[in-house]
């Protein structure tokens, strides 16, 4: 009866301790501060930790799942450390305190994006996942981004006593490459962003994740490269040269779209890993010479195939769509490359590409452009540059004044001609023969006028494909043309290029291109690539390419294979495998085929430690951006299971618990917040654990923070918590009812009096 | 000169109110008695813990929060304790019947030492007799005891644990104490309690 009087007279005191207040933002910016970490890569010598590499980082999961950039983390000539700590900012205003250890546990190089994971204390105990119960933010859907909504950049911006550091600003543009899974690369910001916030995260309106700044910094050993030695790593006593430097990039001015990170979070947080099992034909070749662009070229728009639909050497006024296309050579994923833009001789950071990661191949044809960002009048002139070195081809092009009447080809796409002379087939992907054909548009040409064809086969011409005519299709229309080879068309990467000779000099000017790929045999106008795709269940490796196909299987698996078999291939070609799980892609990736022409049980093993979860997993095979085929599988009950703790919305609660008489706070007291479906008479009747919403102890000063963040009331679902708090000494305090809705301020703060027993 | 002197004579008591006195005294003797009685029932008041699965019977201090849903068969706390909250936790795995205790000693030596700061094991191999005869193995141990919330600033908190391990029905059984290494001495009876009422 006693501690039922205590507890409804305390109730009273303890409610009115809550403050409630009027939300003023949306975005709560604490919550993405406590997210975000400094993220060091060390180098281990035995008897020191050097730092090697810095930038920021932010937690996307409560159990210690980091997304940051991949060119500070792994370990490369630029950055040789290995090991990462994680450092956190424990007191506003103050640099970050260095807390765990992580390890790199997802990747993408050209996306220039990692997603580590928590393992270790600092001192090297290892840590518990499961138990962490860190802040986290949520990733937002990048495309649903727009010009001109607000951003604020979260990050770190220096390598001294630096605290953490916001920046707001707008979105200006978004820049599009051929980057896969995406027509959004980059988001283009206002924002002011240091270099070392690079890795950090960028928010929308709602506090979600929407971005993430990007800049890798250009190798040390360049000439140009900024990199700061601040410890004597040779220990000869000096700070110098000769020292271990830490590379800093240049201000960023782009953000890596959230959804290029989702897969890879996915993967991280379901423990999956992915591994090719069939052997590469040969290993893959690296560069012989340096990076080098050519065929620089303009179009207004891209196909469903990434390639340009026309060639323009000037657009009218008023135009928002403009695409820079270009060979590229002798590439790898650790170049650094920019695309500098002026209009009238003015640089336009607008227009512009800070320095990042490459994300193609070594060798083929790009593009940069951007489709929603309108074009101001004048002479633009772009300028691209590999690893700090500008390249010797300049573009130029003048945007302004009436549209153009010149003859033009546009819109190539290819196949196998029917009796009508209609292109059938994907339009980019043909399977072997004899033949292959292209239709083209074309628009205000004249009959009489000189046109050639070109066709190349792997970037080389093919002998007799180079065919000048005189016109006679009329002024517009469409037509074909067609390369013919009595030994058959071997497999592999073939260019038209279609040129129309200028009415004033008679030299030939680019009218039209496109790339396309021969693979696989002929099934009517569609190539049959990918055969006998099928997931198999196995004891190892070998056995699964013998194992019966599962549609179904169980799900006390941690190994799952898919098989297939492929006919004429060319080396080179590049392939898209992806893989999903109940819709969502965890894994993507293009790279150059690399195995014989034609073969059988090309095996990939999908993994996980945990076992693999519950789900529906599709895996689809792509060349040339057209899907070819694909398989499917249900494990367990094919679905993934609902994590409870995902949520990260919701207000947070922390507070201090202080002495009434004292008005100091007391250490190592248990703040009990009971789940909604529970009173505090229920949970006093039995104690039970599983009655508890989260639980928090004070700290030295008497600080606790509640690591769940609370589920706001509303009128449908209305929630209403219960609160517990019992200290040796003092008298216990409780309370029912405890509601936080939107007007509530967030995080909550709450000062808790507790009286001497 | 004369001085006279004088004096209010004692007032004889009568029986009543001897009698009232005495009762007094006794009631106030009594009173004290059972509050003692009520406190120390209050303090050492318990509730049962049934697991027919695992074949557990025992009583734990009451109010302590009870978890079964880790990786034990069930675990109490004292949440109302500041500082470090005694634990109580019975844990059970799978061994043969050759395996001595001292190996399933070392693989919890080298699991904790990879989680717990400053592990150090301060003794190990002591005999321990259960009440019911049952032989069993004590290990004594200590650690730091740090928060999970990197944003908070505590001191870590030192930590004294005991380990009693038997094997039964192919099973070990492991009974752990852990209380802040300050009030060891007087926790360590609720542990003797605890151990007095297991049915296993």
């Amino acid at each position: 009866m006693l501690r039922l009087t205590t507890y409804l007279c305390c109730s009273y005191l303890f409610t009115t301790m809550m403050p409630v207040y009027a939300l003023q933002s949306t975005v709560d910016i604490e919550q993405i501060e406590r997210a975000t970490v400094y993220v060091m890569q060390v180098q281990d010598t035995g008897d020191d930790l050097f730092i090697t590499c810095v930038g920021s980082g932010t937690i996307v999961s409560r159990d210690g799942l980091i997304l940051t950039n991949a060119h500070n983390t792994l370990t490369d000539e630029n950055c040789p450390g290995d090991a990462l700590i994680i450092a956190v900012t424990v007191r506003k205003d103050y640099p970050p305190i260095p807390k765990f250890r992580a390890e790199i546990v997802q990747f993408d190089i050209g996306l220039d994006l990692a997603v580590l994971r928590i393992t270790q204390e600092l001192d090297g105990r290892l840590v518990k996942n499961e138990n962490l119960s860190l802040p986290f933010v949520e990733v937002a859907d990048s495309a649903g981004a727009h010009l001109d909504d607000t951003i604020t950049v979260v990050g770190y911006p220096g390598i001294a006593n630096d605290p953490i550091d916001l920046s707001r600003g707008t979105i200006n543009g978004f820049v599009t490459e051929p980057t896969r899974g995406s027509t959004r690369s980059w988001i283009k910001t206002t924002a002011v962003i240091p270099s070392v916030m690079s890795g950090g995260g960028a928010y929308n309106q709602d506090g979600e994740l929407v971005g993430i700044p990007t800049s890798a910094p250009i190798n040390r050993n360049a000439q140009n490269a900024n990199c700061l030695p601040i410890q004597d790593t040779n220990g000869d006593g000096l700070i110098n040269a000769t020292d271990i430097c830490i590379t800093i990039g240049n201000f960023i001015n782009v953000l890596r779209p959230s959804n290029f990170a989702l897969p890879l979070i996915r993967a991280a947080a379901l423990r999956l890993s992915l591994e090719t099992l069939s052997t590469p034909f040969a290993l893959q070749t690296a560069p012989q010479g340096s990076p080098n662009f050519k065929r620089l070229f303009f179009s207004t728009s891209i196909n469903e195939a990434g390639m340009p639909t026309s060639v323009v050497r000037s657009l009218p006024a008023g135009s928002n769509s403009l695409y820079l296309f270009f060979d590229y050579e002798n590439m790898t994923p650790e170049t650094i490359y920019e695309l500098r833009v002026t209009i009238d001789g003015q640089p336009s950071p607008d227009f512009s590409l800070s320095s990042v990661r490459w994300s193609g191949g070594q060798n083929g044809l790009w593009y940069i452009g951007s489709n929603e960002q309108p074009l101001p009048n004048g002479t633009y002139e772009f300028i691209l540059a590999a690893n700090g070195v500008t390249a010797t081809s300049v573009a130029r092009l003048v945007i302004g004044g009436a549209p153009s009447a010149e003859p033009t080809f546009t819109d190539v796409a290819f196949g196998l001609l029917d009796l009508r002379n209609n292109p059938l087939g994907n339009g980019f992907v043909l399977p072997t023969g004899n033949i292959a054909s292209a239709r083209f548009i074309y628009r205000n040409m004249q009959d009489g006028m000189e046109w050639t064809t070109i066709w190349y086969l792997d970037g080389n011409e093919i002998p007799n494909s180079r065919q000048t005519n005189i016109w006679e299709y009329g002024t517009n229309g469409s037509t074909t043309t067609s390369v013919r080879s009595e030994s058959g068309l071997p497999p592999g990467h073939y260019r038209l290029e279609l040129y129309i000779a200028e009415q004033s000099s008679g030299s030939p000017r680019l009218a039209a291109t496109s790339d396309f790929t021969i693979a696989g045999a002929q099934q009517g106008a569609f190539p049959q690539v990918f055969t006998n795709n099928r997931f198999s269940v196995a004891q190892d490796d070998t056995a699964a390419t013998v194992a019966p196909a599962v549609g179904n299987v169980s799900d006390q698996i941690s190994t799952l294979y898919v098989l297939f078999n492929w006919q004429q291939i060319a080396r080179g070609t590049l392939w898209t495998m992806r893989w999903s799980v109940d819709g969502s892609v965890f894994y993507e990736q293009t790279v150059p085929w690399n195995h014989q022409e034609s073969g059988e049980n090309f095996q990939v093993r999908l993994s996980s430690s945990a076992g693999i979860p519950d789900g529906a997993y599709q895996v689809d095979f792509f060349l040339n951006n057209v899907q070819l085929s694909g398989t499917s599988v249900q494990v367990g009950i094919g679905q993934l299971p609902i994590d409870r703790f995902a949520q990260a919305n919701g207000v947070q609660m922390r507070g201090q618990i202080l002495d009434s008489n004292t008005l100091e706070g007391i250490p190592g007291v248990t703040f009990i917040l009971i789940s909604k479906d529970f009173s505090v008479d229920e949970f006093t009747a039995v104690w039970d654990q599983r009655q508890i919403y989260a639980m928090a102890i004070t700290d030295s000063n008497g600080y606790f923070e509640i690591d769940r963040p609370l589920e706001l009331t509303t009128d449908d679902n209305p929630i209403a918590y219960s609160a517990l708090i019992t200290a040796e000494g003092y008298l216990p305090l409780s309370a029912d009812g405890l509601e936080v809705n939107v007007t509530t301020d967030n995080p909550l703060n709450t000062v808790i009096y507790l009286s001497p027993d | 000169m004369t001085i006279i002197a004088i004096k209010a004579g004692a007032a004889e008591l009568n029986a009543k109110q001897r009698w009232a006195n005495t009762l007094a005294f006794l009631f106030s003797a009594l009173a004290f008695i059972i509050g003692i009685n009520l406190r120390d029932s209050a303090l050492n008041a318990t509730w049962v813990y049934t697991n027919t699965e695992a074949g557990i019977r025992v009583e734990y201090p009451q109010n302590w929060l009870i978890d079964t849903e880790g990786d034990y068969v069930f675990q109490v706390r004292d949440v109302s304790q500041t500082g470090y909250p005694t634990t109580i936790q019975i844990s059970a795995s799978p061994v043969s019947l050759d395996t001595p205790p001292r190996y399933i000693f070392d693989a919890l030596t080298l699991n904790r030492s990879q989680t717990l700061a400053s592990y150090s094991v301060l003794s190990s191999g002591l005999p321990f007799v259960f009440p019911d005869e049952t032989q069993a193995t004590i290990m004594n141990y200590a650690f730091a005891a740090t928060y999970a919330n990197p944003f908070v600033e505590s001191v870590p908190i030192v930590v004294r644990g005991q380990d009693i391990l038997t094997i039964k029905r192919g099973q070990a059984i492991i009974i752990t104490f852990l209380t802040d290494s300050l009030s060891y001495d007087l926790t360590y009876p609720i542990f003797e309690r605890f151990i007095n009422s297991l049915e296993f």
